[in-house]
């Protein structure tokens, strides 16, 4: 019985059609893409999705994680060949084969976290591909006097002769920019811009974009602030679980209707939330600190309890509980486990002592992809196989066979390798490797449900329920507002660093949450100094 | 406990005799006896006798063979072992020479061979972020650099130093029937290490360090422990290599071991261990190795110019290493052309 | 804009550290011996060294691909055999087309290489340990274990002998060519950008396989031209011929501060390691040290340059996290 297939969807290809036929709009369009989709193995991550863009606008894009913007964009670059659909550039469908075309048709992209050369020069990355050749000798000054021209229109505060890799992530996405400008590009898309970025470099970035604009330049604004789609957007475009929802005017939609276009569907059906009665407290952590990362951080969790830790990109969700983890070591702060005061130096403290992380990115960090599932499932519990140091591999190959099939996934043998499975079943296996520690008392779970389907998603969250009616405490880290929302007792917000507010499960919002989670800007340079 | 779909997944083991022969482990298999059918039509003096008798010189690299083989594994690679048997079988010759006993001599070989490989270890595990050929780099000149410090300052000078009580080496090289005793270690080593890196936990380890350091250490592998333990391990057969090596050359001089980091790097990689880490296993680099040093003796007897054996050697190497991405891309040919 | 801390200025800068730590190896040791400054000195260091100084040039590219090549001895094994027996068993005297063949004997050899890592996705480090063995044990086979003595290349060592020109304007022209090339020509940067970030690389729309295969083609040039030129330097041929000195170049290229990552190095700390690993070996003796501690030293100094630069990398990481704090 073959159940799941290692294999990708046939790839259609789309017959590229060069006519130039103009259309007839009312509207000055600059792109339009109509009835995009695209397929994932197991995933459909964009399905009939629109979205027009206008010459010399700042059009936001917004939905939940997961909700297909990245693929949209990466669709619009060139990187992904959509299965369905048409992207009509200019009244001209187009068809891009890879980033280079959509590259030389003026469509540009920043990223949250620019992929450059990071060993070379500012200069070198905005023009590399393109430099300025005369008789076979690259023009040095003349590059660097137009690169410092592109950084002086950006009010930029480095020099083109600085190496990239020794920038901040505002000054790298700055020589995107800047790069962007050099090829005269007529589409610029942010993706995630400010995620990463501080109350000011956020303000100087918005001044950039409304500059471009008003070069006459089109952008794609991608965000999970609020802020900034106010700030700068005159319209946005909604997607939601790889649909599209809808394309507003920012200042006729009111910022709840927003809200609910983003995440719109019933919660009650999809998050199988049970009353538990909570058992005593079993975990908490107090002042944790790693400069840098994440200050002064306490919370704590019941038996039974799933704990919600949730927050911004760049929060400091993630480095805060490998830190208590021993993942990374952490400069001050205790943890407490069943009372007792826990000292978590490596990774193995923390997992003996009963504390397992699922952690955030399984493919790297949470599985072995070369391997079979079975030995990705018994990879943490080395010591207990081993009889005088000799596998068990009987003993591995029941724990392995039990462990998948209680959280039932979709495989055929546990022979087969990791890579072969959709993401869904992927994180299944992750979890059957936390439940294969028969130790367990505390489950992390870093962002669960990233990136896998609708289906699977709630199989992840009945065995989260599950763990709970057991008595195990559980923290589940998540930016995802309707799960966390749904499932969790308590949350804890986390901003730039701090946990800013705990909310219960009676009392809380998304509103709420969303407040506490974005700073205001005097929040930001107000904070840092207490 | 199920899942509530109920759904079975197999745990019966796949695989029999058939995909162990078509396995690269049976290709050497095969070379190997190609080999010593080669050796016998070419020289009538190629036999079991005389194969044994000329083997102690060829065996003693086999042992960092092991080693090796573990360091690759986990994705690393150590080029300063030549310059480490060096060291060490100086330390030897020259300690004994000093009035040290033999079984103090061998303890200071082990030993100096075993503080060689810890130091490897220590700075690769210190300083992460250097690439351990670099490391490894460093520590080869300056090992080699110690033993030419010690011929001078230390032993006769000449950069060479003789063994002048060569009782205790001569008791090793004895032969018990046919076999040297050397040949004997070969294979008890190589029967441990192999099962350990097979069947053994820590093994497993390895092979998961290999195939994804931060996976392995979220899963609580300690990582840089096991690195430090395999450069120390293989630091140890180091000694042993060079322990061995004395019992043919009864003595140490500049150039001991030079190349023996590379041909022990090439015999792993022959049997199938990828230098990328979390691949291949020690019985294709044992064979590997029995069929370079089938292939020498073969050549060394027909009087052929025994430096062929280099060109065969690269051959082999880049060939072996060509072979997967040749089939895959053969398979990818196929594919087009059916579709 | 912000200051930067000498640490950093130091680390970002290699040359500049590079010229400071020379600098004061020069004074050490002219001041304890006047006479190692002379001219005839500094001149036997270069002559001594050219083998190293050329092929540094060669790894330099290699190693700014993030690659390695550990076949460039025999390379230039092969390469200089060849040429040797041209001239023994008196085929060829004519000094420049035993340079051209020598030449393209290395290209040839450095070719191979360089297709079968970019094509065949073979790891740098076992393609070339495979031709290692091959050129090594050719060079040995063609010729039958013998020597082309002095006798042998009468004609052609006038060349590289000590005080003849040769040598050095190879070197000179040599150096002069890399530098335009890897700063000012569009080649030069594909080096650089593809080592720094190959994906990237191959979305500019930079043809990376054909970047790699150049790279180790030069790399055997190089290699070629040096054996060529050991053989007029050190007047015979050997089939062992510089047996393990490709270490010395690697070695050279990493205290030049090139990455063995990619993306990171240059013409001028390519030069400069090579002049500090040339220094060191002919400054001992004159010193006071017997010629015999050199290999330590040579070892130290690798281990502790590298070392050095992971211990400030990691200072100014914690500095900036610190600031960002604030």
């Amino acid at each position: 019985m073959m159940l799941f297939l290692g294999h990708g969807p046939k790839r259609h290809f789309m017959i590229m059609i060069m006519d130039e036929r103009r259309l007839d709009v009312a509207e000055d369009l600059i792109l339009e893409l109509k009835g995009i989709t695209k397929i994932f193995p197991g995933v459909k991550a964009l399905d009939q999705v629109h979205f027009q863009l206008r010459r010399g606008e700042i059009h936001a894009l917004m939905g939940e994680n997961g909700a297909g913007k990245s693929t949209f964009i990466k669709v619009i670059t060139g990187v992904h060949a959509a299965e369905e659909g048409e992207m009509i550039l200019e009244g001209s469908q187009v068809h891009f084969r890879g980033p280079r075309d959509a590259q030389e048709a003026g469509i540009a992209a920043v990223y949250q976290h620019p992929t450059s050369y990071p060993t070379l020069s500012v200069t070198e990355n905005i023009f590399m591909g393109h430099e300025d050749v005369k008789s076979g000798m690259i023009q040095w000054r003349g590059m660097h006097a137009r690169a410092q021209k592109l950084l002086d229109s950006l009010d930029a505060d480095f020099k083109p002769t600085d190496e990239v890799g020794s920038l901040t992530i505002a000054q790298q996405q700055m020589v995107e920019i800047a790069k962007a400008l050099s090829a005269d590009a007529k589409i610029i898309i942010l993706d995630e811009p400010t995620a990463a970025l501080t109350a000011n470099e956020s303000e100087k970035l918005y001044e950039i974009v409304e500059k471009l604009r008003d070069e006459g330049r089109s952008i794609i604004f991608i965000s999970h602030r609020f802020e900034d789609m106010y700030r700068l957007a005159s319209r946005v475009t909604v997607f939601r679980d790889s649909r599209y929802i809808g394309t507003y005017d920012v200042d006729q939609i009111s910022n709840a209707d927003l809200i609910k276009a983003m995440v719109g569907r019933e919660i009650t059906d999809m998050y199988p939330k049970e009353e538990i009665k909570l058992g005593d407290e079993i975990f908490r952590v107090e002042g944790m600190t790693r400069t840098g990362y994440f200050k002064d951080v306490s919370f704590d969790v019941r038996a039974g309890e799933i704990v919600g830790l949730t927050g911004l990109v760049g929060a400091g969700r993630t480095e805060t509980i490998e830190s208590i983890c021993g993942i990374t070591k952490p400069d001050q702060g205790k943890i407490y486990l069943e009372g007792k005061e826990l000292t978590v130096r490596k990774p193995q403290d923390a997992m003996n002592a009963g504390i397992i992380l699922l952690p955030e990115d399984r493919q790297k960090q949470g599985l072995i992809l070369s391997w079979g599932l079975g030995r990705n499932v018994t990879l943490p519990i080395q010591g207990e196989l081993s009889k005088n140091g000799f596998n068990d591999e009987k003993k591995e190959r029941d724990i392995a066979k039990e462990r998948l099939e209680e959280v039932d996934t979709k495989a055929v043998t546990i022979f087969q390798p990791a890579s072969s499975l959709s993401g869904g079943n992927q994180q299944k296996v992750v979890v059957a490797k936390a439940l294969a520690q028969s130790n367990m008392k505390v489950v992390i779970m870093d962002e669960p449900t990233k990136g896998i389907d609708v289906g699977a998603k709630k199989e992840i969250y009945e065995i989260m329920g599950q763990l709970a009616k057991k008595g195990f405490g559980i923290i589940m880290i998540s930016s995802e507002m309707p799960e966390i929302i749904g499932m969790a007792d308590r949350i804890f917000v986390m901003c730039a660093g701090h946990v800013s507010g705990c909310l219960d499960r009676s009392e809380v919002t998304q509103e709420r949450i969303l407040e506490l989670s974005m700073e205001k800007s005097g929040d930001r340079k107000g904070g840092k100094a207490s | 406990m199920a899942g509530k779909s109920g759904r079975e997944i197999s745990a019966m083991p796949e695989g029999g005799l058939k995909s162990k022969l078509l396995s690269w482990e049976g290709a050497l298999v095969l070379i190997l006896v190609g080999v010593n059918i080669l050796g016998v039509s070419i020289s009538p003096n190629y036999n079991i006798t005389n194969v044994l008798r000329e083997m102690p010189r060829y065996l003693a690299e086999i042992f960092m063979m092991f080693g090796m083989g573990y360091i690759l594994v986990l994705g690393d690679i150590d080029i300063s072992v030549g310059a480490l048997v060096c060291l060490s079988g100086t330390v030897t010759v020259l300690s004994s020479n000093a009035g040290a006993p033999f079984f103090a001599a061998v303890l200071i070989c082990l030993l100096t061979g075993l503080i060689g490989g810890m130091l490897n270890g220590f700075i690769a595990t210190r300083f992460t972020e250097l690439p351990t050929m670099i490391v490894t780099l460093g520590t080869q000149i300056i090992f080699r650099g110690i033993a030419e410090v010690l011929f001078e300052t230390w032993g006769n000078g000449g950069g060479t130093a003789s063994m002048a009580d060569t009782k205790g080496l001569m008791l090793l090289a004895k032969k018990i029937g046919p076999f040297p005793i050397s040949f004997f270690c070969v294979i008890l080593v190589g029967i441990v290490m192999i099962t350990v890196l097979a069947k053994t936990t820590f093994g497993r380890k390895l092979y998961a360090i290999g195939s994804n350091k931060t996976a392995a250490y979220y899963a609580g592998i300690e990582v840089e422990k096991i690195r430090f333990i395999c450069y120390s391990l293989l630091g140890l057969l180091s000694g042993l290599c060079a322990l061995f090596l004395l019992t043919a050359t009864f003595g140490s001089n500049t150039t001991t071991g030079q190349g023996f980091e590379m041909e022990v790097i090439a015999m792993c990689v022959f049997g199938g261990i990828a230098t990328t880490g979390g691949k291949g296993n020690l019985i294709g680099g044992f064979i590997a190795a029995f069929i370079i040093v089938c292939l020498r003796i073969a050549l060394g007897q027909r009087n052929i110019n025994t430096q062929l054996i280099l060109v065969i050697i690269g051959l082999m190497l880049i060939i072996s290493v060509l072979v997967p991405s040749i089939s895959s891309a053969l398979s990818a040919n196929k594919k087009k052309k059916a579709a | 804009m912000k200051k930067k801390s000498i640490g950093q200025f130091l680390s970002e800068s290699r040359e500049a550290s590079l010229v400071i730590v020379l600098i004061i190896l020069l004074l050490v040791v002219g001041i304890i011996n006047p006479s190692f400054l002379s001219f005839t000195n500094i001149r036997q260091i270069f002559l001594n060294n050219t083998l190293t100084f050329l092929m540094a040039l060669g790894m330099l590219c290699v190693m700014l691909t993030a690659g390695i090549d550990i076949s460039i001895t025999s390379t230039l094994a092969f390469a200089g055999m060849s040429i040797g027996l041209l001239q023994k068993y008196d085929v060829l005297h004519n000094t420049f087309l035993l340079f051209v063949i020598g030449a393209l004997i290395g290209l040839f050899c450095g070719f191979l290489n360089g297709i079968i890592i970019a094509k065949g996705h073979v790891a740098p480090i076992i393609c070339t340990m495979g031709f290692m063995y091959i050129w090594r044990g050719m060079a040995y086979v063609i010729s039958n274990n013998n020597w082309a003595s002095g006798m042998d290349v009468a004609g052609f060592s006038d060349f590289g002998k000590d005080g003849a020109p040769g040598p050095y304007i190879i070197l000179i022209i040599a150096y002069a060519v890399f530098f335009f090339m890897m700063k000012w020509t569009r080649f030069g940067r594909r080096i650089y950008a593809v080592g720094s970030n190959t994906e990237a690389a191959r979305v500019s729309g930079i043809n990376v396989d054909r970047t790699l295969t150049a790279v180790y083609t030069i790399m055997g040039l190089l290699a070629g031209l040096a054996g060529v030129l050991s053989v007029s330097i050190y007047a015979s041929a050997q089939p062992n011929m510089q047996y393990g000195k490709e270490m010395d170049v690697i070695a050279a290229c990493v205290i030049g501060g090139v990455a063995m990552s990619g993306g990171r190095g240059s013409v001028a700390g390519t030069f400069l390691g090579a002049l500090i690993i040339a220094i060191i070996s002919k400054a001992l003796p004159m010193v006071n040290i017997p010629n015999f501690w050199q290999n330590l030293i040579k070892g130290v100094i690798i281990l502790a340059v590298v070392i050095l630069n992971v211990v400030t990398q990691r200072t100014i990481e914690r500095q900036n996290l610190l600031r960002r704090e604030m």
